[in-house]
């Protein structure tokens, strides 16, 4: 359960964002969350419902997540897939099937909404 | 400036919209880089000390230890060993680092599943004061026993090994694809084991290449020694470099 410590300091960003704008809540927050970033989309979601809660500033605030599908390319011919399913077994053009991936790995506060 | 409504921006990376009451920022920003930016920091103290560091990760009981206990038999008199012991408490695995003679610190993360940079600085930090700990030239850090956890955090490592023993079975890199994806070596431990287990360590190994086609792949027992060569070769090359 890392993604309590990643809430954790996920709150603590949108302490300072709220601060800094002359704001007293947080209403939305929209998250990037990478298939390959190794963070749980259902323990985060549960993190953040969890501190939240005891949070004056972010109780109720609304979490979206966007996931990006992730881009592979076959090592053997550079064939391109992308999917938010499984890393795939095999290309489909020359039978390969060892793929490299590239981004998906990040978790990222895209955007908060503040009143 | 906004194309919807013509505002501009309050900070140098914020794209700002006021409406009233409500307000929406553009923030873009990694939830990793707090702790990226601290890894940084440590790898170049680490390098600016000559030190290779080494982020041992695995389930609990593969072994992590005791390759470290026999390591240091084998290499100890030849490079300077340094361990930094993870765990949620005890100090029982430092306890046994200590008994071979080498400098070691315990970290224990009070019920936290993984360490992060931040302990590492601070470990690193009391390390050095330890017994020889100012001659350190290949550091050994022991994380959390946990698959999942440590793989998401950067410590500053220069080579992140993740080992799997034999009992546990070889279908681990398909379970815990980060662990794999992450790492640059991957070492399967207790082969002494495997007279009494279904390991096919071809098998588990290609499945980690296919995971990551950068990994390399060791087998050993810490136990019986065999393969052992190969784990010490490794280390050898890292410090040589």
């Amino acid at each position: 359960m890392h993604e309590i410590s990643l809430v954790q300091n996920l709150l603590g960003q949108l302490d300072s964002l709220v601060r800094e704008n002359g704001r007293t809540k947080v209403t939305k927050v929209t998250m990037e969350v990478g298939l390959l970033s190794g963070v749980v989309i259902d323990s985060f979601q549960f993190g953040f419902d969890v501190l939240t809660a005891e949070n004056p500033i972010c109780r109720g605030a609304e979490l979206e997540i966007m996931v990006p599908p992730v881009l592979y390319s076959c090592t053997g011919c550079s064939y391109e897939i992308s999917t938010r399913k499984e890393k795939p077994e095999m290309c489909p053009e020359c039978g390969d099937n060892i793929f490299n991936h590239t981004g998906s790995e990040d978790l990222v506060l895209l955007r908060v909404e503040l009143e | 400036m906004c194309d919807s409504c013509g505002c501009h921006p309050h900070h140098h990376h914020d794209h700002d919209h006021s409406h009233g009451t409500s307000q929406t920022v553009d923030v873009q920003k990694s939830l990793f880089d707090a702790n990226n930016v601290l890894a940084a920091q440590n790898r170049n103290h680490f390098d600016s000390h000559n030190i290779v560091a080494l982020n041992l990760i695995s389930s609990p009981g593969s072994g992590k230890t005791t390759l470290l206990e026999r390591t240091i038999d084998e290499i100890g008199s030849e490079i300077s060993i340094g361990v930094i012991e993870g765990d949620i408490e005890t100090e029982r695995d430092a306890d046994r680092i200590r008994a071979k003679g080498v400098p070691v610190i315990q970290l224990t993360t009070g019920g936290a599943c993984h360490l992060d940079a931040n302990m590492i600085h601070t470990g690193f930090h009391k390390l050095q004061n330890e017994k020889d700990g100012d001659s350190i030239k290949l550091l050994f850090i022991e994380n959390v026993g946990n698959l999942v956890c440590p793989a998401t955090f950067d410590l500053g490592e220069h080579r992140r090994v993740v080992l799997v023993s034999v009992p546990e079975g070889p279908d681990k890199p398909a379970k815990y694809p980060k662990a794999f994806t992450s790492s640059s070596l991957f070492l399967v431990t207790k082969t002494d084991l495997l007279p009494y287990f279904d390991f096919p360590v071809d098998e588990a190994m290609g499945e980690a290449k296919r995971l990551n086609p950068e990994i390399e792949s060791i087998s050993c027992s810490s136990t019986t020694g065999e393969g052992f060569e190969a784990w010490l070769d490794y280390l050898r090359d890292l410090v040589r470099d």
